[in-house]
């Protein structure tokens, strides 16, 4: 996928985050990109890997700061956390040259929107590194992810770990069906 | 290098972990601060990685490494196959405790650059200490190195209060271990960052000295007998800035030499001149204006004189946690509306040969508008 298609996904990724309640932080971007690009398949073609508060990509940093640097993203002060990423009017009018995209994508963009749009960045770490854990770990039980999860982030709790599996194995099952 | 300009590497672990310095909860989520004998192990890996983290690097440092090496190599990749050579594990098993060679390359080069390990949350910190974006030592130890050896004041900060006020805090929002700094020290971070910015867009990514790397990238493709240098261990330590600098000043001098013409730029300062530089306005009209001007000059006047040049945006938005004389911990960008408006660092230049450069500017100024304006047909 071309830069200029990632661009129009992204900012309508963020478009619809930040109608359902997020204040869409970069954080925000890197969880539901990765939920997008790894639960609903679309091959938006970023490397995640664990760090930052979970799965996180190097290149989709990079592509943020590109969009940025393009005009298509404006950074605003979200006290007491990081920025918001908000799409610029030039992202509303480049979007609409890649209308076929976003339409051949769009019910996997509401599908992440409406999932995580409500949700905070600790919400998001939790459930992003759940579902990472679940596509390394396939073959182990709730327990074993939730304590592996724990053990890969100290700060979550074991009781807030089995959650956030419990949660994500939630996610892929109605993905699953919304795809059927 | 481990100290530059009174940077002392060890010296942020030292801070860092300082009893004073750490919260009960960091504690918690860090175990190994507590443990004396786990800090000195620790202080050596963060020593000899901090040591170890350039040995990679080819020639003439950065200079066109993709070009240069073969796909899948870039210098980091190289400073970690030096770090797993036998030479190098036979230092790492004589330290007592001896020093465990993943740990450095863990520490060295961080999780972009040594993704096929996991890190702990401990790691990622310690490899933030060298390579962070915020700000890693290396970054602090160039920016005064390279303004100081350029002769120019903008990569000066006051780097010691910086390095005082790092904290290891909890992330706002996450409460993930994070380095952070106490607010009294925000203003030298912002400081930093600007400085950055400063010397990136005056000095690194000035035009001329942009120019010469791309002549020196042409020497060193027809030079090298495959066009790449080796990435076995002993020829890439055996290939420095003298061999190169030896085989440019003979391919100047002969005009049957591989590499000849930008060899001759080089030592003549006949470079390339800049003809089109990236600016707000154009890419306001057009993300792609830089491109498309270059493919129209490349009908107009020919590939062999023309040279596109591009230095993509890299890292985040600048935020890291900060703890308030109040105790509350908030982000960088919250605390400073300094943080949130540094520019990002991108620069498009398009170069022409310098007998031409008259006559395509007077071509750039009268087609411009009309390059810029079409857009290229979407397929979206």
């Amino acid at each position: 996928m071309d830069r200029f298609k990632k661009t129009a996904l992204l900012t309508a990724l963020a478009e619809g985050l930040k109608k359902r309640g997020s204040w869409c932080g970069e954080t925000h971007l890197q969880k539901a990109t990765y939920f997008l690009q790894t639960l609903q398949k679309v091959p938006i073609g970023f490397e995640f890997i664990l760090y930052k508060h979970g799965p996180f990509s190097f290149e989709l940093r990079d592509q943020l700061t590109a969009m940025r640097a393009d005009g298509f993203f404006d950074l605003h002060q979200q006290w007491p956390y990081g920025p918001s990423l908000i799409p610029t009017e030039k992202s509303k009018h480049f979007r609409q040259q890649y209308s076929r995209t976003l339409r051949k994508y769009g019910k996997q963009l509401n599908f992440i929107s409406d999932k995580l749009g409500k949700q905070n960045v600790s919400e998001l770490e939790k459930l992003a590194t759940a579902l990472y854990i679940r596509v390394k770990k396939s073959s182990q039980s709730e327990s074993q992810r939730a304590k592996y999860l724990h053990s890969l982030k100290p700060h979550v709790s074991l009781d807030d770990s089995l959650r956030a599996v419990k949660t994500v194995d939630g996610i892929v099952k109605l993905s699953k069906g919304a795809s059927a | 290098m481990p100290r530059c300009y009174g940077v002392s590497w060890p010296r942020v672990f030292d801070v860092v972990t300082a009893p004073e310095n750490v919260t009960d909860s960091i504690r918690t989520l860090l175990p190994q601060i507590k443990k004396t004998n786990e800090l000195q192990y620790w202080r050596r890996v963060l020593r000899m990685a901090a040591l170890c983290h350039d040995v990679g690097h080819l020639p003439f440092s950065h200079a066109a490494e993709k070009e240069l090496l073969p796909a899948g190599w870039d210098h980091e990749r190289l400073t970690r196959e030096i770090i797993y050579s036998d030479e190098m594990q036979e230092i790492w098993r004589k330290v007592t405790p001896p020093l465990r060679a993943d740990d450095i390359v863990k520490v060295a080069l961080g999780p972009a650059k040594a993704k096929s390990l996991s890190f702990s949350v401990w790691e990622e910190i310690l490899s933030e200490i060298i390579v962070g974006d915020a700000f890693g030592v290396d970054r602090i130890d160039y920016l005064l190195r390279d303004s100081h050896h350029a002769g120019v004041a903008y990569g000066k900060f006051d780097h010691h209060r910086l390095i005082d006020t790092l904290r290891i805090l909890p992330s706002p929002g996450t409460e993930a271990p994070a380095l952070g700094v106490e607010e009294g020290g925000l203003q030298s971070a912002e400081a930093l960052l600007w400085a950055r910015y400063l010397i990136y867009t005056q000095v690194y990514l000035h035009h001329v000295r942009r120019i010469y790397d791309i002549h020196l990238r042409d020497f060193l493709k027809a030079w090298l007998g495959s066009g790449k240098f080796s990435t076995k261990l002993e020829s890439h330590l055996r290939m420095t800035d003298n061999e190169v600098t030896s085989g440019l000043l003979a391919a100047a001098r002969s005009k049957k030499s591989a590499g000849h013409d930008p060899a001759r730029r080089i030592v003549e300062r006949d470079h390339f001149r800049k003809l089109y530089e990236r600016n707000p306005l154009d890419v306001k009209k057009n993300a792609e204006a830089a491109s498309m001007i270059f493919e129209a000059a490349e009908k107009e006047f020919g590939s062999a004189n023309l040279r596109l040049d591009r230095y993509p945006p890299k890292g985040g938005s600048h935020d890291f946690p900060v703890l308030l004389s109040d105790n509350r911990i908030v982000s960088s960008v919250a605390a400073s509306s300094v943080l949130l408006n540094v520019p990002v660092i991108v620069a498009e230049f398009i170069f022409i040969a310098s007998d031409l450069r008259d006559k395509a500017r007077a071509w750039l100024d009268a087609n411009r508008t009309s390059i810029i304006k079409a857009k290229r047909k979407k397929n979206g």
